[in-house]
């Protein structure tokens, strides 16, 4: 979508993500990172984490590394929005409306996003250092499309694993055709 | 030996038995008591059966109070917990890793909930920072309670729990620290101490005491952690192994140094699944005093003790008052019934007008004192009163003679010159026995009740008593009599008994012998004076003579009775006994025909005892058989004798009654005509009228048997009497013999003259002889001659004499007769 639009051949891997359960996991992400060297990625535009009915929407946000993101607020409390994420560490001091100033998330990693009012708001975002990823669906499957032909290593995560904790990744070698890829993560499915 | 208990309880069970009033104020108070213990064991029942209701209520409301107070803790270190994880700053501190804050952070949050301990965890529950004394030792409890908060929920629980941290009981809570996922555990925690004992008494009921054990090793003995009971009940408590947790309601009855406490344990510690003995862990223990819940409350006590003490004051006060009420008229009637006793029935009883049984015992004790007063008044009067005559009797008389004589005595101390005096008269009825037993008893009595209105009219004064002393026999006292006085009432009574008495179409005469006694001439006292009236009454009678005032020598008399039949027995054997002679004469011849023999006593001291002195008393003593044996025995002796002299005369011997009822006279009298060898036909017997009457038929049986004898039979004094002619035609009697009373008078008496004369022919027809007693001058006897009475008897001719002189006598007589034939016999008459 990004770099290999142009590549005619790029293939698609489909990830099916399932829980402990065996059920399809929803909002899992799968990251696919060039085995060897780093793949260039730019940043993206017009990212929003909204906060309405004091939930974050979404929940889980995936980015690319130096991608500014805004938090419009909808509800008519105020929110103060903070990350104490090594991978993005700020705070948006109770606010309404929409903040003037984006937040850029320059390093990859995973910042857990909360509301120092409502403790209950939790949002995640994925900062990915590789133009290869998805999310998964609500049937777990995540596409990422226009992977060239090489080597990868298969990085998935999931909000339920608790912070810190990411299973070991994946090698993977993607041909010219699609391909799938099964994963299971260790996340028991909640309600 | 329990003697000195002995003398008080006698004491009192004595009073008890001698006082109804004691009784009933025992009664009283005892029942009292007995309600009041009632009542007093009904509130300790009702207190016991309350207590052992509630209690087990208290106990469990104690607990579910514990366990709020132990969750409210909880809450408070979870909320302590949770500010302290959710706060920005701390968990800016923890994100940026800045050890000190971290530490401070957590010493501040623990501050402000008062919490000892905290600590804060990484998610994988390693230890990160922490404040207080445990930092160590909490491996296993952390592990727990991660385990537990992670349990329960998801990433975002917390978790509680009452802990044993180096043997001490904590209780501790952890929470996650959210960013806004778990970066973290925040744990904090106290120690179950004193603060938790305060809180939750100041919670419950004082009485709720609440103790707290502990045992860190297994097997070990329970530790008081801590307590508000006292120690030693702690300790006692503490023995126990608690290892049940009772259900609801439940409650652990425990005998802790002496005091029942209810205890209800709560296992504050996680138990083991299988628990077991000398298990590990912490126990609350809310306990409550059984005893005191039942003890009654204080004021109640009082109460009781107050009521107890009114109640006994009142009912010793009421008791007394009521066994006053009681036991005071009693007492009245029992002072009463004794005065009854004593003899008072004048005084009537009290308390006569209550209504109540007291009332009507007293109108019982009433009207027996009226009975009993009119019983004595009966009794009384037949003690001293005459139930026949109306008149008072002897023994009245006789205390009335007492108190005449008394107040003599006294007038006379009282005035040494004044000669008051007392005379007693004393009459006894001649021939009522006669009277009784020829007219009956009934008209005996009326003839009695007449005697007695005629003495009552004739004594004149009012102080003066006439008394019935039983019998025929009389008495009248007269209180300031002398001697004349009396002896003029004495004439008086005399002059009263002259008028015969008609009863019933008979016509009585009535005479009686009165004897005169004065005090203080003839007797110093009343019963002296009785018996001397009453001497005097017998001589008088003896007498015939009119009233005899009592004198020294009738008294010595009298008192020569008393020896005279052992004198009268001896004098036959010292012959002493003298046989008279007295002529009967033939008036047609003027010859001596017989005599009657008399019987007189010389006396060696005293001379010639007249008949009537001995007479009498030997026919009452039964020796005038004695007598008239030896009069007839000399009788015999004296006819052998005149026999021979060439006088043969027919000797007539006086019987008496005696002599009639002996069955063995006649055999006797044959004895003797055999010994002497004298015909039983030189005999005349000589029975008076009365003489045969008192037994009729045993006399008739014996006159017949003598009359078989040969011995002649004679009626003597005949006249007098009352035998019936009829009746004398039966005995075989040969001879009549006339009363010399009509004989005395018939010179002068015309009725008598016929009497003799209709007596004579009578006899003649019935072919007796007829000889008349008491011829005193030639007049008499030539009017006997006239009349042709057979023979003659009297002073004219000749008194009795002795038996040796009568045949000089007959000489004498028989010259002084050879003349008289000559001059003319036909001219006395006409």
């Amino acid at each position: 979508m990004f770099a290999g639009l142009g590549l005619a051949h790029a293939a698609t891997l489909n990830v099916n993500v399932i829980d402990a359960g065996g059920k399809p996991l929803l909002d899992a992400v799968a990251l696919l990172e060039p085995a060897a060297g780093k793949a260039p990625v730019k940043p993206m535009a017009d990212v929003e984490i909204s906060q309405a009915k004091r939930q974050f929407a979404p929940r889980v946000t995936l980015i690319t590394v130096g991608t500014k993101v805004t938090f419009p607020n909808f509800d008519t409390v105020r929110h103060h929005v903070y990350s104490f994420s090594p991978t993005k560490t700020f705070e948006l001091k109770l606010y309404a409306g929409v903040p003037n100033v984006p937040v850029t998330f320059d390093k990859p990693g995973v910042a857990v996003l909360g509301c120092n009012i409502h403790d209950t708001m939790a949002a995640w975002v994925v900062v990915a250092d590789t133009p290869w990823f998805a999310r998964s669906a609500a049937n777990g499957r995540a596409r990422i499309e226009g992977v060239p032909a090489g080597n990868y290593r298969l990085r998935l995560w999931h909000a339920g694993l608790g912070p810190g904790i990411e299973p070991a990744a994946v090698a993977i070698t993607v041909g010219a055709a699609d391909a799938e890829h099964n994963a299971k993560l260790a996340v028991s499915s909640e309600p | 030996m329990n003697v000195p208990a002995n003398p008080l309880v006698g004491r009192a069970t004595g009073w008890v038995k001698q006082s109804l009033g004691a009784r009933i104020v025992v009664v009283f108070l005892g029942l009292l008591l007995v309600v009041q213990i009632a009542s007093f064991w009904a509130i300790r029942a009702s207190l016991w059966n309350q207590a052992h209701r509630e209690l087990p209520e208290q106990l469990a409301l104690a607990d579910s109070i514990l366990q709020s107070v132990v969750e409210r803790r909880a809450q408070r270190l979870i909320d302590g917990a949770e500010v302290a994880a959710a706060d920005y700053a701390f968990r800016e501190a923890v994100a940026s890793n800045d050890a000190e804050t971290i530490a401070s952070a957590l010493a501040n949050h623990s501050r402000r909930v008062k919490a000892t301990e905290a600590a804060l965890y990484n998610t994988d529950f390693s230890l990160r920072a922490a404040t207080g004394k445990l930092q160590t030792n909490m491996g296993p409890l952390v592990a727990r309670l991660g385990a537990r908060a992670l349990a329960e929920g998801r990433g975002g629980s917390r978790a509680s729990e009452i802990a044993l941290i180096g043997g001490k009981p904590y209780q501790m809570v952890m929470v996650p620290m959210k960013a806004p996922i778990v970066v973290g555990w925040v744990m904090m925690g106290f120690p179950l101490d004193d603060q938790l004992v305060t809180t939750m008494q100041g919670m419950s009921a004082q009485s709720l005491k609440l103790t707290l054990l502990t045992r860190s090793e297994a097997g070990a003995p329970w530790r008081v952690e801590v307590t508000r009971l006292p120690a030693e009940q702690a300790t006692q408590l503490a023995r126990q192994p608690w290892l049940k947790i009772p259900a609801l309601g439940d409650m652990n009855s425990v005998d802790a140094v002496g005091e029942e406490l209810g205890v209800r344990p709560r296992w504050l510690t996680q138990r083991a699944a299988n628990p077991v003995d000398g298990e590990v862990g912490v126990v609350a223990l809310t306990s409550i005093s059984i005893d005191d819940a039942v003890r009654l409350p204080q004021f109640l006590q009082v109460a009781l003790l107050s009521i107890t003490l009114l109640g006994i004051a009142g009912f010793a006060l009421g008791s007394v008052f009521t066994a006053r009420r009681v036991t005071t008229p009693l007492r009245k009637l029992a002072e009463s019934a004794d005065r009854l006793g004593a003899g008072d029935y004048d005084t009537p009883m009290r308390g006569l007008q209550r209504e109540d049984e007291l009332g009507q015992l007293a109108q019982s004790f009433e009207r027996m004192r009226v009975n009993v007063a009119d019983k004595q008044q009966q009794i009384l009067k037949l003690a001293y009163w005459d139930s026949l005559t109306g008149l008072p009797n002897r023994v009245q008389f006789r205390d009335a003679v007492h108190a005449a004589i008394a107040q003599a005595e006294a007038a006379k101390a009282a005035n040494p010159s004044a000669q008051p005096t007392v005379a007693v008269l004393m009459l006894d009825l001649d021939r009522f026995k006669h009277v009784n037993d020829v007219l009956g008893y009934r008209f005996g009595d009326l003839l009695l009740k007449r005697v007695a209105e005629r003495l009552s009219q004739n004594n004149v004064r009012g102080d003066d008593i006439v008394a019935r002393l039983g019998g025929d026999e009389f008495a009248v006292l007269l209180r300031q009599g002398d001697a004349a006085l009396a002896a003029s009432v004495a004439q008086r009574i005399t002059r009263a008994f002259d008028a015969p008495l008609t009863l019933e179409e008979h016509t009585v005469d009535m005479g009686a012998g009165i004897g005169i006694a004065c005090w203080p001439e003839h007797a110093t006292d009343a019963d002296v004076l009785l018996s001397r009236a009453e001497v005097a009454m017998y001589a008088a009678k003896r007498k015939s003579e009119g009233p005899l005032m009592y004198h020294a020598s009738i008294d010595a008399a009298s008192a020569q009775t008393l020896s005279l039949l052992t004198e009268l027995r001896s004098a036959v054997d010292r012959s002493e006994l003298r046989l008279y002679l007295q002529p009967k004469l033939m008036l047609e011849t003027g010859r001596v025909g017989g005599a009657e023999t008399l019987v007189r006593w010389m006396h060696p001291q005293r001379g010639l005892v007249p008949p009537m002195e001995f007479i009498p008393f030997a026919e009452q003593t039964g020796f005038i058989r004695t007598l008239t044996m030896w009069v007839f025995e000399e009788a015999a002796r004296h006819w052998l004798r005149l026999q021979a002299e060439g006088l043969p005369l027919v000797l007539s011997v006086n019987l008496s009654t005696r002599d009639l009822l002996d069955q063995d006279l006649p055999q006797k009298f044959d004895a003797l005509l055999v010994k002497h060898r004298v015909p039983a036909e030189a005999f005349c017997l000589e029975i008076t009228e009365s003489a045969i009457m008192d037994d009729p038929q045993r006399a008739l049986g014996t006159l017949n048997r003598l009359s078989g004898l040969g011995f002649k039979l004679s009626i003597d004094d005949f006249g007098t009497g009352y035998s019936s002619l009829a009746y004398l035609k039966r005995l075989p009697v040969d001879e009549l013999k006339i009363d010399k009373s009509f004989v005395l008078s018939m010179e002068t008496d015309l009725d008598d003259a016929k009497i003799v004369r209709s007596t004579i022919d009578l006899a003649h027809n019935m072919g007796l002889t007829v000889v008349a007693e008491g011829v005193e001058n030639a007049k008499v006897w030539d009017l006997l001659r006239e009349l042709e009475c057979d023979e003659a008897q009297g002073y004219h001719m000749g008194k009795p004499m002795p038996a040796s002189e009568f045949q000089a006598w007959s000489i004498g007589w028989a010259n002084k007769q050879r003349p008289r034939p000559a001059t003319g016999t036909g001219a006395v008459l006409h």
